[in-house]
């Protein structure tokens, strides 16, 4: 069983690297990140599965570190794997938060880039004045958006 | 069934051996050669003459269940238990972890100490253990979990039902494990869930229904599991902030890390996720007796909404968060928009008007945020289903956003969707109705009994209006004239989702119901015949009322009867209807059925007005009045019910 699991794990973290691997360099770190897997929602079959099988790799249990690996770090903020994690996680979100000036993903990246609390309205005021320099490129990636939002807004 | 256990630990069996010839100590049990450890033979006694095997406590560590006068615990996996009999045997399970304790420290993560971290403190705590008289194993990966985990609090996560898949109405439950991070995306998610790989739908079901996968925990960050449910579900999901003390919590999570990849056999119906997260909430206060309620009674499954309800009654439900999906979010900020703002948003974000034109527009500018903020969340929703490809997705939404961030912080409030009524608020999934009627002149009385879950006719309040599930519904009939009782309808399941269309999502509605029903034959008899019924179609909302929907579908229909020429007949047609709330109470669903049979060469016309009258979360009267046209035989029919949810 346990082998099983370990193929299965395998398999996927194979699959998932050949398909980075043929696309451009960069895929995977920049906008429009999210892997859909197999996660179509249009049939009824698909829904029921969700519902039950979410997040089923024993192996992968207590899975915190890892992820962001294959993608250049940022130059400007000491290595914070959370850091990455979360920006090359939820980037869409993220550049949908800033562009509207509030909302929990920039609250939660204000948080990990351990900007004050009085400071926060501040930092989000300016991303939002400087979204195309944060976000400079429709092919930017993860270490860009975190160093253009540190050079923004110190 | 038997086959798949015995496999089960024939595999389990092996690895086993493999442990023990490496020299780990996850098989010792009773058969590792005595320690000459003063110590441990002192804490033995202790334990011993504290009976702590026999221990609240220790029961719920170890996921133990009185059978008899044995106890078993429903973890099935071997390298749950330090001795061989651990499943079965709390006392030898208790030596075992003791023994296992002395263990010399050099297998680091995988010494007892740290791969039982919940059941060392409990026993410590009990025993007056002095951690200097052991060994001292250095848990460097429970360490650095612990540490990225950071568990101060906790909260139980509930996807709601997805919008037109009332499968998912059975949802999920997960935990989140709240860390001093203020912000709730950057804790961590406790998930159970079955592990598959089975991409055959009718495969998948049959296994999980007969426990034939095995079911892990794991951690993940909350963010993606919101991600998860919002951007890619689009499932709305709950959150109940729970009455657990940083230490209560602690102690969950160290009894989390000990079931890191420990198998147990995943059921669907009950030992599934809901259930197992009760256990876990059990560990964290152990005098919670939240799992009895589900063994103690005869309902064999465990429906997500009514594991809250159950925490809800021991206390433990402090405070209660919506979070919208993007799909309903959509919704929301759509409905704040009038016709022609609406129109520009979805004009934006299909390409077809450039985002600029919207954000340089001559509307106030809180609009044209609005409008923008829309485009953005419709765009992502299209890319989440696949519409649009990652380069397109990146031009057009960054360019959308561009526009966006040039307009200034807008009004917060405008994307805050409000909380509909909670899931547990709705009414009980089972429900019985008595009553009486008339059919064709001849009274009967009525009674129909279903155990779960929703009907178009229930009342909304936490479920989804439009989408039916129903298993095995039974009703039967007893006409005084004849003396005699009638099975008249028997459906294992019957699912009828409505899913109204407009501007921004176009998803189709579609029914399945089998099963046995009655119906008037050639002859004239009111006769049971076997049923296969399948449609597809649109529905949409009803103009200016957020509670009406009107639909039309087409439709299948199979007929199995000794009665039919030949034994079969398929007749095809279709349903118009309109279900619509006329007050808070009073629900109404007007429907008009049309089959043709090509074998038979019959027709099959009823018309019906439906009418529900609700009370109560546990009460309501139905009214039932029909007219069908069956083998040009008309019959009508009318009955009153009082309906009991349970």
């Amino acid at each position: 069983m346990k082998r099983i699991l370990l193929a299965v794990v395998l398999t996927l973290i194979y699959a998932t690297a050949a398909m980075a691997a043929s696309a451009r360099s960069n895929t995977g770190c920049g906008l429009g990140t999210i892997m859909w897997g197999n996660k179509a929602d249009g049939s009824v079959m698909s829904q029921s599965l969700q519902a039950t099988t979410n997040g089923l790799l024993g192996n992968q249990t207590f899975g915190i570190t890892t992820g962001t690996l294959e993608c250049s770090q940022p130059a400007n903020v000491v290595n914070n794997e959370h850091l990455n994690r979360f920006v090359l996680s939820n980037m869409d979100n993220l550049a949908r938060d800033i562009a509207r000036g509030e909302g929990e993903n920039l609250d939660a990246f204000a948080e990990l880039l351990q900007v004050p609390v009085e400071k926060r309205a501040e930092f989000a005021a300016r991303l939002q004045g400087n979204f195309e320099k944060v976000f400079s490129s429709d092919q930017v990636v993860l270490a860009e958006v975190i160093d253009n939002s540190l050079a923004v807004t110190h | 069934m038997i086959l798949a256990r015995s496999r089960f630990f024939g595999v389990y069996g092996a690895l086993c051996f493999v442990y023990l010839f490496c020299g780990l100590p996850a098989c010792f049990g009773e058969s590792a050669p005595p320690a000459a450890d003063d110590y441990q033979l002192e804490l033995m006694q202790r334990a011993e003459g504290l009976s702590l095997s026999g221990r609240r406590e220790w029961n719920v560590l170890l996921f133990y269940r009185q059978r008899g006068g044995g106890h078993k615990s429903i973890i099935d996996d071997p390298r749950f238990f330090l001795s061989p009999n651990g499943k079965t045997d709390p006392d030898a399970e208790l030596e075992a972890t003791i023994r296992g304790l002395f263990a010399p420290a050099v297998t680091g993560d995988d010494h007892p100490r740290c791969r039982f971290p919940a059941r060392y403190q409990w026993l410590k705590g009990e025993l007056g253990i002095d951690p200097a008289r052991l060994p001292d194993p250095a848990c460097a990966k429970l360490d650095e979990a612990l540490k990225a985990v950071d568990p101060r609090s906790a909260v139980l996560v509930f996807p709601a039902a997805h919008n037109n898949g009332p499968a998912s109405m059975f949802g999920h439950t997960l935990l989140r494990v709240g860390s001093s991070y203020q912000s709730e995306l950057l804790s961590y998610a406790v998930n159970y869930a079955a592990h598959s790989t089975d991409t055959n739908g009718l495969v998948y079901a049959y296994k999980g229904l007969f426990g034939h996968y095995p079911g892990y925990f794991s951690i993940l960050p909350y963010y993606e599991k919101v991600k998860e449910y919002s951007d890619l579900e689009h499932r709305d999901v709950w959150e109940y902030g729970l009455r657990l003390s940083p230490a209560e919590v602690e102690r969950m999570v160290l009894h989390i890390w000990e079931m890191r990849g420990i198998a147990s056999e995943y059921y669907f119906f009950d030992e599934n996720c809901s259930f197992m997260l009760l256990f876990l909430l059990e560990s964290a206060r152990p005098e919670l007796r939240l799992t009895n309620d589900y063994w103690d009674r005869w309902g064999f499954w465990v429906i997500p909404a009514d594991t809250i309800a159950t925490l809800r009654r021991a206390g433990l439900i402090d405070t209660v968060k919506y979070r919208p999906s993007q799909a309903t979010r959509i919704s929301h900020r759509a409905g704040l928009l009038d016709d022609v703002a609406r129109q520009q948003a979805l004009d934006v974000a299909m390409q077809r008007l450039p985002a600029a034109d919207a954000a340089g527009s001559g509307s106030p500018v809180e609009e044209r945020r609005q409008v923008l903020d829309l485009a953005a969340e419709f765009v992502q929703y299209r890319y989440s289903r696949k519409e649009l490809v990652q380069e397109e997705f990146q031009t057009q939404f960054r360019s959308i956003l561009k526009e966006r961030s040039g307009l200034g912080p807008g009004d917060a409030a405008a994307g805050a969707v409000p909380a509909p009524p909670q899931p547990e608020e709705g009414h009980l999934p089972g429900k019985l109705a008595a009553g009486a009627g008339i059919r064709r002149d001849r009274p009967f009385l009525e009674l129909s009994w279903q155990p779960a879950y929703h009907g178009l006719l229930d009342p909304d309040a936490g479920y989804t209006m439009g989408a039916q599930i129903n298993f095995i519904s039974v009703t039967g009939r007893y006409y005084p004239e004849e003396d005699q009782i009638k099975l008249q309808s028997f459906h294992p399941v019957d699912i009828i989702s409505l899913a109204p269309r407009d501007l921004f999502f176009q998803p189709f509605s579609w029914k399945v119901t089998g099963g046995l029903d009655r119906k008037t034959f050639s002859d004239g008899e009111d006769e049971l015949f076997l049923r296969l019924n399948t449609g597809g179609g649109f529905a949409w909302n009803l103009p200016h009322t957020d509670s009406g929907i009107a639909y039309i579908m087409a439709e299948a229909d199979l007929n199995l009867s000794d009665r039919l020429d030949r034994k079969v007949a398929l007749g095809g047609g279709g349903t118009a209807g309109l279900l619509a709330n006329l007050s808070d109470r009073w629900k109404v669903h007007l429907s008009a059925t049309g089959l043709f049979y090509a074998i038979e060469e019959s027709q099959y016309y009823r018309l019906a007005l439906d009418q529900h009258l609700n009370f109560s979360r546990t009460a309501a009267l139905l009214l039932r009045a029909g007219w069908e046209r069956s083998y040009d035989l008309n019959r009508a029919e009318a009955g009153l019910s009082w309906v009991r949810y349970f």
